[in-house]
């Protein structure tokens, strides 16, 4: 394993500003205050509002999942579950086992999926200079990929050169399109990799979009309707069909393929490409974690769920791995000092959370981001792959024990060198291999179980006055949504969503968000190219909850249509 | 003419939450309960979904993109884009629209399966506003949109009956 390098870092004094951040899904603008090359202060602000709770007020409370996974075109199933369950808790309905096993198994698919795509597709281009794997010896790489990944036969200098070609072919016909403004362009002291191991992991990057269409295909087929999943409803399930033998089998194949590179490839390429960053392993920590556990095997209540989740929930303080506390829910609130609604709304319960929005201006720092500062006990926590890693781990769980301790031997580093930007991208990882040894037995379960007996959804009706809440740890974290019905109709909903725990501003206290910690003492090499505050950034996997998708032509050459 | 038709997907799409964004897929919409179609012919609401378009946009020969495009000109302008347009814009990285079809379409030909692609876009008046409406304008030019990317359909190979 190579050594850990001095971090490089220049002398710059001043601010940076860096918006958008590229590769997330909405629009996340950051600015920094360097001092002699490392950043002093930070704030993180997102451009874009989102104000689904007005659209949801007056609604049939069956409906509101129709609108929140339209949010985002990532999180689709997790805020379509999240809304499911959120009903399903306000009328106190207890889904059947089928239900609870078939959401899980997509969930699990939605894991799968979005971690591949993360990794290679948008994360890695931070630590991997893919032209530089131009410059690479085919045959070294080839020599190099067997010991990377023994498992997966297939990197032959021939298939490596090949991979050159078309990425050559991609430089040079000036398409570099999704590599565009890329940091590594022109090289970059702030990326180590020889050119043989960016090589492969360019070979990869390729291999993974292929997989990704995989996971996702696999993920329709319980999902239901391609490629909004539509079969979440109130009290259960809707899609009988995949209870069949064909359709699960079909899932089964599919997911096993995935899994298999998981394994095989995401796993040694995380480690091979870890070991040459270990010095992230000091860069980037938060101080509080919490989750809200997802996998359960009871959901007739939230606290049921937080109590009987596969990945567990919890809450740890002050990095103190001795002390897991329980999630207590009425402790949860939302400020919005420091962001651009209407003042007077702070320390707010969800239940009681009010979106009243009052713009300002872009260069203030009083009042800087769309989001809202959600905290906990006056606490901003960090939720998402660390805090699930660190409260599993903590708790003793077998399976992340065995899997973070190799983790951990293999890059020779402490338990403590997870508190970082390098300790997020591996917690991803490890809770990706974790779900794919666990998928095939989960198949098998739903199988047997909905073999025995097809129940799929649970009578309810509809209470004139409740409210409840619907809780997940979806990829990005711990998720709630927040509903009060009043007449049978939708009265309050809010969101609280993970990457507003991650990359909302400052609380009402003035206390930073974890992205904002986290960027405190970032090194940086070059300031026009600041590719450090994008590490530490995309580790949180930011989603912005809102991509806006219109095409804005280059040219004016475009051809028009005028029809009267 | 003995070859096998096109596969031709028609996709629409964009974010119905954000007014005028979601064009396309309200286009798409009113062409499932307007029309029926040959087996060829694929419809799709697209929503706001990126990467996890792949798998359909790789299945077919020819796809038909109807989505909200900012091309300057007066709300509800009907623009269409091929093939070297869509290629240009491809460069296009300095906004909040990131993770788009576009970075879809390169992500499609990087591994070698990219599908002839024409987008009939419309001008929008108002991508900002939460609201599931489309501007009453932009609701006026859809008609307009949708005979285009019906002719459209019909050059390439597919068939659209008037539903009885």
């Amino acid at each position: 394993m190579a050594e850990s390098k001095p971090t490089p870092q220049s002398t710059f004094t001043g601010p940076l500003v860096v918006d958008p951040i590229t590769r997330i899904e909405g629009h996340l603008r950051i600015m920094v205050e360097v001092e002699n090359g490392k950043i002093k202060d930070a704030w993180s602000s997102s451009q874009l509002f989102r104000g689904l709770e007005i659209i949801l007020k007056g609604r049939d409370p069956r409906d509101a999942q129709h609108f929140t996974q339209r949010a985002c075109g990532v999180c689709t199933y997790v805020h379509g579950l999240a809304s499911t369950r959120c009903v399903d808790d306000a009328v106190k309905v207890n889904i059947p086992g089928n239900a609870r096993m078939m959401r899980n198994l997509v969930m699990a698919s939605q894991y799968l999926h979005d971690h591949l795509v993360h990794f290679y597709h948008l994360h890695a281009l931070d630590w991997v200079d893919v032209t530089n794997a131009l410059k690479a010896d085919p045959q070294k790489a080839a020599k190099l990929a067997e010991s990377i990944a023994p498992a997966r036969p297939g990197n032959s200098a021939q298939a490596l050169k090949a991979v050159q070609d078309r990425l050559k072919g991609f430089v040079e016909s000036g398409q570099l399109g999704i590599f565009t403004n890329a940091y590594f362009l022109g090289g970059h002291k702030a990326y180590y990799l020889p050119p043989e191991v960016d090589l492969i992991a360019t070979a990869h990057y390729l291999e993974a979009l292929h997989m990704q269409v995989k996971a996702a295909s696999a993920m329709a087929i319980l999902g239901g309707k391609n490629p909004h999943t539509q079969f979440t409803v109130v009290g259960g399930c809707s899609n009988y069909q995949a209870m069949e033998k064909e359709p699960l089998a079909n899932y089964m194949a599919l997911t096993k393929e995935v899994c298999q590179f998981v394994n095989d490839v995401y796993i040694p390429d995380l480690l091979a490409v870890a070991g040459f960053y270990k010095d992230w392993g000091g860069i980037g920590g938060t101080t509080n974690y919490m989750a809200f556990g997802e996998f359960a095997t009871d959901e007739s209540s939230p606290e049921k769920h937080m109590e009987t989740s596969f990945f567990p929930s919890g809450v740890i303080m002050n990095r103190d791995l001795a002390k897991i506390d329980k999630v207590e829910l009425g402790a949860i609130y939302e400020d919005v000092k420091y962001s651009w609604y209407k003042s007077g709304g702070d320390g707010l319960h969800p239940y009681d959370g009010v979106t009243d929005p009052k713009y300002t201006k872009l260069d203030d720092k009083d009042h800087y981001s769309w989001m809202k500062a959600p905290r906990y006990k006056g606490k901003a926590m960090e939720v998402g792959p660390l805090a699930r890693c660190f409260i599993a781990y903590a708790k003793g769980h077998p399976e992340y024990k065995k899997i973070v301790d190799t983790v951990l031997q293999k890059l020779e580093v402490p338990v403590t060198a997870l508190h970082s930007t390098l300790g997020r991208t591996a917690a991803r990882g490890i809770e990706t291999a974790i779900i794919a040894s666990k998928m095939d037995t989960w198949i098998k379960e739903f199988a047997d179980s909905s073999a025995k007996d097809n129940t799929l959804c649970a009578k309810w009706e509809m209470p004139d006055e409740a409210k409840g809440v619907g809780l997940a740890d979806a990829p990005r974290g711990a998720l709630s949504h927040w509903i009060r019905i009043k007449g049978k109709k939708i009265d309050n909903f809010q969101l609280v969503v993970p990457s507003t725990w991650n990359l909302g501003p400052r609380g009402a206290a003035g206390d930073k968000s974890p992205v904002e910690e986290a960027l405190i003492g970032t090194p940086i090499a070059d300031p026009k190219r600041p590719v450090e505050i994008l590490r530490t950034v995309h580790a949180f996997d930011p989603c912005i909850a809102c991509g806006v998708h219109v095409i804005e032509p280059e040219t004016n050459e475009v051809l028009k249509f005028r029809v009267v | 003419m003995t070859e096998a038709p096109k596969k031709i997907l028609i996709l629409g799409v964009g974010n119905i939450l954000y007014t005028d964004e979601g064009v396309g897929v309200r286009a798409v919409e009113r062409l499932l309960e307007t029309y029926d179609f040959s087996d060829n012919v694929t419809l799709l609401d697209g929503g706001n979904l990126g990467m996890r378009l792949m798998q359909p946009l790789m299945e077919s020969d020819y796809c038909i993109i109807l989505d909200a495009v900012l091309g300057g000109d007066q709300p509800g302008t009907i623009y269409r884009l091929t093939g070297d347009d869509l290629r240009k814009s491809l460069a296009f990285k300095d906004s909040m629209h990131q993770s788009d079809l576009v970075d879809t379409l390169i992500y499609c030909e990087l591994i070698g399966k990219r599908p002839e692609a024409v987008v009939i876009g419309m001008e929008p008046r108002d991508i900002q506003s939460m609201s599931i409406e489309l501007s009453p304008e932009i609701a006026d030019r859809v008609t307009p949109m949708l005979e285009i990317a019906l002719k459209e359909l019909r050059d390439v190979g597919g068939v659209a009956t008037l539903k009885a």
